[in-house]
Parts: C-alpha cells; sequence; structure tokens
C-alpha cells in the first residue's frame, strides 16, 4: 500500500511541478515578449529620428551648395511645397548652412597658418590662436580670449608685453571689425617672430658673428664682423628695425677702425644687401664674396 | 683701502657661500689667473679673506671694483632678499624705441640730479635684461654701499623689480626711471617674492599657460604602456576636465614660484547668527593670507585634485591672470 501511495503522491507531486513549471515559462515567455515588444519599439523610433536627420542633413546640403555657389541662399523658382513647410525650418537651415561655411572656412584658414576661432564657455566667449611662421617653419601660437559681452573685452592673453597689444586695442578698431584687429595684431608677431628667428639663425650658424647688443623685441642689434685682410679691425654693424611690422631692418649703419672700410663700394653693397635680405642669408652672401670672415 | 672697503669686502666674502667663492672670483675681472691660482680655496675662508684683502690693498682697489664682484654674485643669484614689482603706465611716443646707450645715460643724468651722492652701475645681462645698482648717500654723506638697491628691467617692456628699496628713496628711483623710460609714471604692480625668476616670469607671461583647444588630448605615442584591464578609472572625464581648467587658470608645466597671497578684506560681515557683528556699518576688515614653498603649485593641485570647486574662482586665478599676489576685496569687487 505504502509503495502505491508513494507513486501517487510520487505522481501528484510531479504533475503540480509539471504545472508550475508551465506557468513559469508563461510568465517569462510573456516577459520576453514585452522585452523584444520595447527594443521594438525603440528601433522604429530611432528608424524615424535617423530618417529626419537624414532629411534635414540632405535639405542643408542643398542650402550650402547653394550658398557655395551663388550666395543667394534659396532659389526662387523651384520647391514652392518645402517652403510652405515652414519659413522657420528654411531659416534655420540657412543659419545653420551658414554656420557650416564659417566653419570650414575658418578650418581652412587655420591650415594655412592663419588664426583660428574657437568657442569657449558655452558660447560666452571665444579664443583666437595665432600661428606663427617664418620661412616655412612654424614658430610660436599665441592666443587670446575674448569675452563677448556688449562690448569685446580681452580677458587673457599669453602675448609679450613688448608687443603693443593695449595700444592696438584702444586706438584700433576691435569693436567694429576684429578681422582687421587680429590681422594688425599677425602682422606684428609674425614680424617679431621672423627676427627672432633670423637672430637664433645668425648665432647658430655664423659663429664668427658676434652678437654686441639686441633687446627682446629684436629691434635693434649690434653685430661684431671681422674683415680677413692685413686689417684684421672689427667692424659694428647696427642694424635697427624701426618699423615693427616688417621683418627687415629700416637702418644700417657699419663702423670700423678702418674709416675707409664704410665708403668702400663693396661695404656699401653689403649695407645695401643687409637692408633687402633676411640677416643670415646676406651674412652668407658676405662671407662668400669674401668681406667678412 | 681704507676701513669701510675693507668692511664691504669681508661682508661680502661672509654673504658668498664657499661653494661659489671660486666661480664667483674667476668671474671677477680685477683678479688675474696667476693669482687665482694662487689662492688655496680648501683653506678656510677667513684665511681666504686675508688674502684677498692684501691682494686688494697691492693694486689698489677701491669701492666701485668690489662692488663690481658684489654685482657679479647678485645676478647669479637673484633669488635671495624680497623683490617687488613695478607697472611703467602712459608710454610716450618713443618709448618703444629706447635703446641701452640712451637710457644708461638717461638714467645715470636723472637719478645724480635728484641727488648729489649717489653710486650707480649699469650692467646689461645676457638675456635683455638691465642690472641696476644703486648706491644711495644724501647731500653730506658718501653712499652707503652696504645697503644697496638692485634694479632689474627689461628693455621695451613696462615692469620694473626692485630690492632693498627704502620709502624714502621711492620716489627718486621712480622719477629717474619715469623719465629715463619715457613713460608718464609708474605704480606698484602688488606682485612680490623672493624669487626674481618667478616674479619676472609671471608679469612677462614667459610660464606655460593653456589654452582651450581643439586638440586638448596629446597625441598617443604609438607603444603606450599597457594599463591593467581590470582596473578602469570611473569619472575619467571629469578628472580630465578638472585637470584641464587647473591648467587653464594657473599654467602648465614648472609654475613661477610665489610664496604668498594676501589678500585684504574691507567688507561687510554678512553671516546672520551673529549678533554682534552683522549689521555693522564699517567694514568688517580681515587679511587672508596662503602661503607655501610654491603657492602656484599648491593651487593647481587643489583644484585638480577636487578639493577646490571648478570653475576656478576668479579670485584665486586672478593671481597669475592680473600677475599680482597682493589684493584688496571690497563689497564691489576685488
Amino acid at each position: 500500500m505504502e509503495g502505491a501511495r508513494k507513486g501517487v503522491l510520487g505522481h501528484l507531486n510531479m504533475l503540480e511541478m509539471e504545472a508550475s513549471n508551465l506557468k513559469q515559462q508563461d510568465l517569462r515567455q510573456s516577459s520576453c515578449e514585452e522585452e523584444l515588444n520595447a527594443t521594438l519599439q525603440a528601433l522604429l523610433r530611432k528608424r524615424d529620428q535617423l530618417q529626419v536627420e537624414i532629411k534635414a542633413n540632405t535639405s542643408l546640403q542643398k542650402m550650402r551648395s547653394l550658398l557655395d555657389r551663388t550666395g543667394v541662399p534659396c532659389e526662387r523658382n523651384e520647391d514652392v511645397d518645402d517652403q510652405e513647410d515652414g519659413s522657420d525650418n528654411s531659416q534655420l537651415l540657412l543659419m545653420m548652412a551658414k554656420h557650416t561655411q564659417l566653419k570650414d572656412l575658418l578650418h581652412a584658414h587655420h591650415l594655412i597658418g592663419g588664426y583660428d576661432v574657437l568657442q569657449t564657455r558655452k558660447g560666452k566667449g571665444v579664443c583666437v590662436s595665432l600661428a606663427t611662421a617664418y620661412e616655412g617653419v612654424y614658430l610660436e601660437t599665441y592666443n587670446l580670449e575674448i569675452d563677448l559681452g556688449s562690448n569685446l573685452r580681452i580677458c587673457r592673453h599669453n602675448i609679450p608685453p613688448f608687443i603693443p597689444l593695449e595700444r592696438l586695442v584702444t586706438q584700433g578698431n576691435m569693436q567694429t571689425d576684429i578681422r582687421d584687429f587680429l590681422d594688425t595684431l599677425s602682422q606684428y608677431l609674425n614680424a617679431y617672430a621672423g627676427r627672432k628667428q633670423q637672430l637664433h639663425l645668425t648665432k647658430e650658424i655664423h659663429s664668427s658673428v658676434q652678437v654686441a647688443e639686441s633687446n627682446a623685441l629684436c629691434t635693434i642689434l649690434v653685430l661684431m664682423f671681422t674683415v680677413p685682410g692685413e686689417k684684421a679691425g672689427a667692424t659694428l654693424c647696427t642694424l635697427q628695425y624701426a618699423d615693427h611690422t616688417q621683418c627687415l631692418p629700416t637702418r644700417v649703419n657699419i663702423q670700423s677702425e678702418d674709416t675707409a672700410l664704410a665708403s668702400s663700394p663693396q661695404w656699401k653693397k653689403n649695407q645695401a644687401l643687409l637692408l633687402e635680405t633676411p640677416l643670415h642669408t646676406a651674412l652668407v652672401t658676405m662671407k662668400k664674396t669674401g668681406s667678412i670672415a | 683701502m681704507d676701513d669701510s672697503t675693507n668692511r664691504i669686502l669681508q661682508r661680502l666674502i661672509r654673504r658668498i657661500p664657499s661653494q661659489m667663492f671660486q666661480t664667483m672670483l674667476g668671474k671677477w675681472a680685477h683678479l688675474s689667473r696667476e693669482d687665482l691660482h694662487s689662492l688655496d680655496f680648501t683653506q678656510p675662508k677667513w684665511v681666504l679673506t686675508e688674502h684677498l684683502l692684501a691682494h686688494c690693498e697691492e693694486k689698489g682697489l677701491t669701492v666701485k671694483h668690489i662692488t663690481e664682484l658684489e654685482m657679479i654674485y647678485i645676478i647669479e643669484n637673484p633669488n635671495q632678499g624680497m623683490w617687488h614689482g613695478f607697472q611703467l603706465l602712459d608710454a610716450e611716443e618713443d618709448a618703444p624705441s629706447i635703446e641701452l646707450t640712451q637710457f644708461k645715460e638717461q638714467f645715470k643724468a636723472n637719478l645724480t640730479e635728484l641727488i648729489r651722492h649717489v653710486s650707480i652701475k649699469i650692467k646689461k645681462h645676457t638675456d635683455e635684461a638691465i642690472w641696476i645698482r644703486v648706491a644711495w648717500g644724501d647731500n653730506f654723506t658718501k653712499p652707503n654701499h652696504l645697503k644697496p638697491t638692485y634694479v632689474v628691467h627689461h628693455l621695451q617692456t613696462p615692469y620694473v623689480f626692485v630690492t632693498g628699496l627704502t620709502s624714502k628713496h621711492k620716489p627718486l628711483l621712480n622719477q629717474a626711471l619715469v623719465l629715463a623710460t619715457r613713460y608718464g609714471s609708474m605704480k606698484d604692480a602688488h606682485l612680490s617674492g623672493r624669487n626674481l625668476t618667478a616674479i619676472r616670469d609671471l608679469l612677462m607671461r614667459q610660464y606655460q599657460q593653456v589654452f582651450p583647444t581643439k586638440h586638448p588630448k596629446p597625441l598617443q605615442e604609438k607603444n603606450p604602456v599597457p594599463r591593467n584591464p581590470n582596473i578602469e578609472k570611473e569619472q575619467a572625464e571629469n578628472t580630465e576636465n578638472r585637470l584641464q581648467m587647473a591648467c587653464e587658470a594657473f599654467g602648465d608645466g614648472t609654475l613661477p614660484q610665489l610664496q604668498k597671497a594676501v589678500y585684504k578684506l574691507e567688507t561687510k560681515f554678512r553671516d546672520n547668527s551673529n549678533k554682534t557683528l552683522t549689521g555693522r556699518e564699517e567694514p568688517f576688515r580681515g587679511v587672508v593670507e596662503f602661503a607655501s614653498t610654491n603657492l602656484l603649485e599648491s593651487l593647481r593641485h587643489c583644484v585638480s585634485s577636487g578639493m577646490a570647486s571648478t570653475p576656478v574662482t576668479p579670485l584665486l586665478s586672478s593671481i597669475t591672470q592680473k600677475g599680482r599676489n597682493y589684493f584688496v576685496i571690497t563689497d564691489k569687487g576685488v
């Protein structure tokens, strides 16, 4: 009797377990189904979003190519339906097209070694980086952080103090024409970098030429040459760069113990050479002609 | 050589540390090579002092020559004493084209006009800085060489750095400098420290500043150090942001060594829980002083590790942006 009861009870147990398993399976299936449904919805939404983005991008590209080609934002005859769509949309597209055009222009400008402008502090300021280069070699980059308020104001910069930044800001037209201001500043900085580089190259390449005096802005340079020959005396050459936006000197003065030297035709030619060519190349020519050791 | 000259020489030799003694004497023009070799530098300093005194007597050297040695020593080791920064204002038309000889002549002429007995020595250092040593006397006494003033100026910049200046002589020096550099006036830049290179770098912006760029991350090396894949940094972006903000406020790499920042408060007391002090008309005066061996480094670390909140408060970032370390804060602002 016990064995039969066990058998029946056992069988009943088994059936009970099977029933509960089935219920669980059902639950699991329905939760799986729910999950799959949710994924499906998410994917459908994403697809719709992407479709809208594609549409916006294509119209943006169309607008942009029109802008690039003709400078006129929209063509009168085509796409009358699109315009009915909402003039806000087309205005927005126009702004976006102009924005991308400006960004590309800035990027191109940056690539050719001009300045680059970056937005900071969520649109409340811009950072302008001015690159300097001389003879195809990139030198230092200077930065200006400008606050965009009702008046433009420079809040931070790493421009050396001997470049007259304050004078350019107050006497110049930073508020009205910032491109002009940046161009002038870039001129000053590039000229300074050029002069500094010329001095550096001269010191490196021409070790026989001694630099008697120089200043931080590289606008006054006094060099000492040794002239070969019997009258091996010292010759002092003073270069003055009165125009701070140029890399070439405005005045060259030659003094020597041998008073006739400065007025000799060879040295008159050298003087003209120093006025017209950069210092390190002029010295190479002078060495070749034998004027200096 | 009289007593005072002897004393000056003795003082100077005591001041120069023994390790630098030989190099300093080597640079001094009034000691020939043989004499230099004849001095035995392993002997104690007082013996060397005796030798030098005897040598100077022989050569008939005067105070002028001894002050040259002092100047050489100070130029090589400028980071002692307390240096103060001054700013020149209202440049005139020809200020950018002043050259060295013009400046030297003008300064000497102006200062000797203002005060008769004064000893001036001007030297141009290789990094385009002009060093001026002034020993002050007055109308009746000779210049006092034991307490000279040193002035450092870079031509075409509006900054002057001074050490050892008393308030009695300050207006005289101001006037001479202003006339010689063709500016309108000179004011205190409120920046002082023991380290001349630090305050010079701060005012002339010669430390490495950081600006927002399009490519903030440096280029990756081709073979980066393999990092443990089981360690992941949470909040890596936050840390990077904080570091970027800290570097933008204070600079990157080695920072100029400032020792102190002083904020003098003249604001009204505002805490409502203290009944006695709130509501008074006069401002509550207080002074907050931050001191450290390298203040800017500590502040930068505070910001990048999160101890100070970001964005960096303008009270702290003004130290680098305005180049000052003494601020007076009123209710209207700094």
